[in-house]
């Protein structure tokens, strides 16, 4: 038994296990600390709020996860089932809403039908007596479906191109049509991706705190914050999150319920279905409604935000906001770099295993995706904290005048809470590599006698590097735009790109918001760009390495 | 005859030529293997028969009624042809039951059922009829692939390499297997094969097909 555990012991399994230790005792604590005894706040949101909070949240995941399921699914059938004019182009640029951060949306869509803003105007100069009110739960659900439908459209248009034509000529020689063969099969086995997407728009939904914020809508988020901030009530933020954190795991296991014994794939070999041609006034329509979509979701926007720029940019850009790019940069790299190594280590610890050991590791360390960034931060605080009095008696023999709270007043929290959070996406991609390359060239160099380490640095790591820089690129992006952990987290004083948008947008300063604004999109673009273009090359190599 | 084939050309580009002037007829019954290396355009022959795809030239008739010629084409839902695809296409998120039923669904519930009663006792699987396709064997998807062509009483039954995911120790015992029940369900029957010892076993005529042509006809066994 010992000399099992022994040889278990490298460089992999004790930083995967310290990684896990660490992701497992700040949501342990979340829990505990559910048990303690109630404040007189949280008897107060329990019987006056709570209530409106789970309605709210569940009327806003439900409409989201519906609307985003619809478009994600009609913008993917038809880039992958047809061929029209535009297409190629589309089929990347419906991924762009991504990069527009959601409550960058929802500042820009409150302010173009406010009063003042461009589309009241315009309808007023029309003489159209409509008047949109974004600023309710009906605006949220807006800006959220259409600013996460991508993740729906990315994660249907893989499967769809990858479904083999042998399914549906199959059910059509069993005399069905098409729209059965479209209701019965094509649909039913599309299942996992339209679920996985939708969870994926349902998560980033929860974790949300910009667009509710401004939007006033009383959601879970909205409401630990408002706890934890207005009534300084930490215990009654704590339960909010554990009742938050009880509804994300209902979710996922309900999905698990349905699902049952079904599979939705089998290794069939056939050719995917050839893309057919639109003809007549469909040719027209179709590729029309996803350029509607598109200038809904990112252009009308975008467009918006270059016009405030032109109005501002000369009294935003000053050494403040070079200061400001820097900590965004500074922080994002750093959060990335920490986040892919640790990913690393844990996907070769858990190549090929069988072992439940190591499969409830990984399951607990890439927890922190499924759970909202208002919860994460509450419980790395908390964590932190202990942390800090616990090792106050060591810092006082180096500083007698220390104050209690070192490690909780810099970067080291908030960067923690990111890698904690950001974790499941890194191993993903890194995973999906693995497969792909599979372990012989791993094994051939062990019997080649080399070491783990050196294994990982010449044959592994350059294998993978395509789906180490995807990685690296996506954690990228999430943290450089990313919000509430930041806002909660951050040191006194220090500010990025995301924090200051939130802080314009908070002070009705919405043009002056656009500067930063832009360059997270720009950002965030350039790199959508880069993996969706770059993929296939990668793809390519990757076929030519094997 | 039963089945009439008469000078089929296909490509699928306007420059290439999978098939060339392909004909031959079926009495009703018959089981006929199509033999030929990969490529040489048998996997074709049946998706033109299917209607999968759309002949260059030629005629085909079954039973009596033209499913393709230069002034007719009868759409694949519409020609009643059943096919086994070389890796059965079960679809994996229905059950034995349902995916049997797929093919009649305009059956009364009760027919239906019994319907596929009677196809899961030809092939000898009826404590299978709750089980996904996952959880079956290679030899037992087959099977349940041939039982859902089956079902709708289709004219004529193509089977696409049948015995291309078995190993080679299943082959030999299903082939013969195979041919009972096809002689059983007395169903005119193609299957395609690059294994001279599958369409011995299993046909009462051999076409051999090279390089997109018929070359020779075989009589392995007389009717």
């Amino acid at each position: 038994m010992l000399s099992r555990i022994k040889r278990n012991i490298n460089v992999f399994s004790v930083i995967s296990v310290i990684a896990a230790l660490l992701i497992v005792i700040p949501m342990l604590n979340i829990l505990l600390e559910v048990l303690s005894p109630p404040s007189a706040a949280w008897v107060h949101i329990r019987e006056n709020l709570l209530n409106a909070y789970i309605r709210n949240t569940l009327l806003l995941i439900g409409f989201v996860a519906v609307f985003s399921a619809l478009l994600g699914l009609f913008s993917a059938y038809v880039v992958s089932r047809f061929e029209f004019r535009g297409r190629n182009l589309l089929s990347w640029m419906l991924i762009l809403p991504l990069a527009m951060p959601s409550y960058i949306a929802a500042y820009i869509y409150a302010d173009m039908f406010s009063y003042t803003g461009t589309i009241a105007r315009f309808m007023r100069s029309a003489n159209i007596p409509l008047r949109v009110n974004m600023m309710n739960l009906s605006g949220a659900i807006f800006i959220f479906t259409m600013t996460l439908f991508p993740y729906v459209y990315m994660m249907s248009r893989s499967a769809l191109s990858s479904q083999s034509a042998s399914f549906s000529e199959n059910a059509r020689l069993l005399g069905a049509n098409r729209f059965r063969v479209l209701s019965r099969v094509v649909l039913p086995l599309l299942r996992p991706a339209l679920v996985a997407g939708t969870l994926l728009v349902v998560l980033e939904t929860l974790n949300d705190y910009g667009v509710v914020a401004y939007y006033n809508v009383r959601v879970f988020s909205f409401a630990i914050f408002n706890a934890w901030f207005s009534l300084g009530d930490t215990t009654a933020a704590i339960r909010l999150s554990g009742v938050l954190m009880l509804i994300v795991f209902a979710i996922i296991f309900i999905e698990r319920a349905i699902r049952g014994k079904r599979q939705y794939s089998m290794h069939v070999k056939g050719k995917p279905v050839e893309p057919k041609k639109l003809r007549g006034i469909s040719a027209f329509i179709v590729p029309a409604t996803l350029w509607l979509i598109m200038a809904l979701a990112f252009f009308i926007p975008l467009a918006q935000l270059f016009y405030y720029a032109s109005l501002t940019f000369s009294d935003v850009i000053n050494a403040n906001f070079i200061f400001l790019i820097i900590n965004s940069l500074t922080l994002a790299i750093t959060a990335t770099a920490i986040t892919v190594f640790v990913a690393l280590m844990l996907a070769n610890y858990n190549r090929g295993t069988k072992n439940r050991f190591k499969k409830g590791l990984l399951k607990v360390t890439n927890l922190g995706y499924a759970i909202p960034g208002a919860v994460i931060a509450i419980a790395v605080m908390l964590f932190v904290h202990g942390i800090d009095r616990t090792l106050y008696p060591v810092y006082r023999l180096f500083n007698p005048d220390t104050g209690r709270l070192v490690i909780s007043s810099t970067l080291i929290m908030l960067t923690f809470a990111f890698v904690l959070r950001f974790m499941a996406i890194g191993y993903n991609s890194i995973e999906a590599s693995y497969d792909k390359v599979g372990e012989k060239f791993t094994e051939a160099s062990y019997s080649l006698r080399a070491g783990k380490l050196r294994t990982l640095l010449t044959v592994d790591v350059p294998m993978i590097k395509h789906g180490l820089i995807s990685a690296a690129i996506i954690v990228f992006i999430d943290v450089i735009k990313e919000l509430p952990l930041t806002l909660i987290l951050r040191p006194t004083n220090y500010n990025t790109l995301a924090s200051e948008v939130f802080r314009y947008a908070r002070e009705e300063m919405l043009q002056e918001s656009a500067v930063p604004a832009l360059v997270l999109i720009g950002v965030a673009t350039f790199a959508i760009y880069y993996l969706t273009h770059y993929n296939k090359k990668g793809v390519a190599a990757n076929v030519r390495e094997n | 005859m039963y089945v009439r084939i008469e000078s089929i050309d296909f490509g699928y580009t306007k420059k290439q030529t999978v098939l060339k002037d392909i004909s031959f007829s079926m009495v009703e019954g018959e089981i006929v293997a199509i033999l030929g290396s990969s490529g040489s355009g048998k996997s074709t022959l049946l998706r033109l028969l299917s209607g999968l795809e759309i002949p260059a030239r030629g005629k085909i008739e079954i039973n009596e009624e033209t499913l393709c010629s230069a002034d007719t084409f009868v759409e694949c839902e519409k020609r009643h042809v059943g096919m086994v695809f070389q890796d059965y296409a079960l679809f994996p998120h229905m059950d034995v039951y349902k995916n049997i039923a797929f093919g009649i669904r305009k059956y009364p519930k009760a027919q239906k059922r019994q319907r596929v009663m009677e196809m899961l006792d030809l092939i000898n699987m009826e404590e299978k009829i709750h089980a996904y396709p996952h959880e079956l064997s290679g030899g037992q998807q087959q099977r349940i692939a041939l039982a859902r062509a089956l079902a709708p009483s289709p004219d004529i039954l193509l089977l696409d390499e049948p015995f291309s995911n078995l190993d080679a120790d299943l082959k030999m015992r299903i082939r013969h297997e195979l041919r009972t029940i096809m002689k059983k369900s007395g169903m005119t029957s193609i299957f395609v094969t690059h294994d001279y010892d599958d369409a011995k076993d299993i046909a009462d005529r051999i076409v051999y097909l090279e390089n997109g042509r018929i070359a020779y006809e075989e009589n392995v066994r007389h009717q």
